[in-house]
């Protein structure tokens, strides 16, 4: 069936949920560091504010094989992270995927959470909220741009391949199954061996799941209308 | 009678130039001060120090007595719960009109309570107090209550911003232009909605640049020109007989903004 040649079914699952636990949890590291860093460079005023901003979104156009490179370099023997001992483990590709994700997600959320009026944060807080109530309503209004910026950040994880190739190692257990092989660095490998079919196929899956994913988001946003009770 | 809210000798701006200077006003249980002025006299800034959203560059506001900037952060919060404001601005989350009213007493209850009734809303249809069908009531908008709020019209957002600010029943009222681009109709409901606070007894306060209106529902009215307090006194005694000569000419609309 669609030419998968010597491609058997453990096989396939077992990319495809590296894929899939890695960029998750890639995600869900961004989104637990970036959605606080969105709420205090847009709630606080600081010296440099423009300056942490713009490198914010300097970091959404980062090289992914430099990113790869750095990574590898702090978690190599004698790196800082070293002693971790996490290099070519599905753990160094969240680090290297949350290092690229996380600019996105935080940018994206960022003028999310901006583009809600202060009339809004006025009104709450003069309806007897206090600075935590504001910021809640705040991620509230902005619901719909940050389910974008998980979205945005779950699609630049998924389909990465530089960083998890230098980091992960793209390594597969002799049984045939996947330690850090990824659905975009098993297509290299196909690739690479001229198994196009094989490479398309999986390719397919790769862009099954983003739509997936985004069904998912859009289902969420479909599901909580502006006038959704809290 | 004590006054619920006093400012004293408030001064407060930007560098380039005060937009407040040597301010003072109060209100008092069951009466309406208006305070009038042209746009741009620091009615706003008047309004937002009142609620306590900027500590003033210098002088003093009083809750019932007491200076709001000496007392503890829990404190002023308590006392800031003791006031409701309405705004010039379209000001309503993108919620029901129901969620907006609830607003103010969601965020007075425990976090305990707060996470149960998120949860329970996810359930069910949450259960409403009276307090938001009272305050919905007030400005005619109780059969709107499951409405969305972003599908009103200016002057149905306006009526029900004024029914978040009175649901949690506050002791003061600020309203900042409420009525300002509202037709005849809505602001008719609007200062029925302030007549009806006063008469129970809040202390209302409101910022317009329409000397009719002050005139209609005030007791009494401040006149701001230039960030400083040119009138003060009963609303008949300031139109009627205005001590300063800017004021009579500003009541008789020979000053014109």
């Amino acid at each position: 069936m669609f030419g998968l040649g010597d491609l058997n079914l453990t096989y396939l699952v077992s990319i495809t949920l590296v894929s899939l636990y890695v960029s998750t949890a890639a995600v869900l590291v961004s989104a637990t560091l970036g959605l606080p860093m969105a709420l205090a460079v847009s709630f606080r005023d600081f010296r440099g504010k423009a300056v942490v901003t713009s490198i914010i979104s300097t970091g959404m156009g980062f090289p992914s094989v430099v990113v790869g490179l750095l990574v590898l370099l702090a978690l190599s023997r004698s790196g800082p992270l070293g002693e971790f001992e996490l290099l070519f483990t599905p753990e160094a590709m969240i680090l290297s995927q949350t290092v690229l994700a996380l600019p996105v997600l935080v940018s994206v959320a960022l003028s999310a959470i901006q583009s809600v009026p202060q009339d809004l944060r006025d009104a709450a807080f003069a309806s007897g909220g206090t600075s935590t109530d504001v910021a809640l309503l705040v991620v509230r209004e902005a619901r719909y741009g940050i389910v974008t910026a998980l979205l945005a950040a779950y699609g630049r994880a998924i389909s990465e391949v530089g960083s998890v190739l230098i980091v992960g190692g793209n390594i597969v257990f002799s049984d045939g199954t996947s330690f850090t092989r990824t659905l975009t660095t098993a297509i290299t490998v196909e690739a690479r061996k001229g198994n196009i079919e094989t490479g398309i196929a999986l390719g397919g899956i790769l862009l099954a799941l983003v739509l997936a994913v985004n069904a998912l988001g859009a289902r969420f946003r479909d599901r909580t209308p502006s006038g959704g009770r809290r | 009678m004590t006054d619920s809210i006093v400012a004293t000798d408030i001064t407060h701006g930007f560098e380039n130039g005060a937009i407040l200077e040597d301010v003072s006003l109060g209100v008092e249980p069951g009466e309406i001060l208006a305070v009038v002025g042209p746009s741009g006299t620091g009615k706003t800034t008047l309004f937002r120090l009142l609620a306590m959203f900027d500590r003033p560059d210098s002088g003093v506001i009083e809750f019932d007595g007491d200076d709001v900037w000496s007392m503890s952060d829990a404190r002023r919060l308590e006392v800031r719960r003791r006031i409701g404001m309405g705004f010039q601005n379209r000001s309503l989350f993108s919620a029901s009109v129901a969620d907006n009213v609830a607003y103010g007493l969601r965020v007075r209850r425990s976090w305990k309570t707060r996470v149960a009734s998120a949860v329970s809303g996810l359930l069910g249809p949450a259960d409403y107090d009276e307090a938001v069908t009272a305050a919905l009531e007030t400005v005619g908008m109780a059969d709107k209550a499951s409405r969305d709020a972003g599908s009103l019209s200016a002057g149905e957002a306006q009526r029900v911003a004024i029914a978040r600010a009175l649901a949690p029943d506050p002791d003061v009222l600020l309203l900042d232009e409420p009525t300002s681009n509202l037709d005849p109709r809505n602001t008719a409901v609007i200062e029925a909605a302030m007549r009806a606070a006063r008469d129970r007894g809040i202390a209302v306060a409101l910022a317009t640049h329409d000397m009719q209106q002050a005139r209609r529902v005030s007791d009494r009215t401040a006149v701001l020109l230039d960030g400083t307090c040119i009138e003060s006194g009963a609303t008949d005694r300031v139109f009627e007989s205005p001590t300063d000569d800017r004021v009579r000419q500003f009541v008789e609309g020979k000053l014109v903004y």
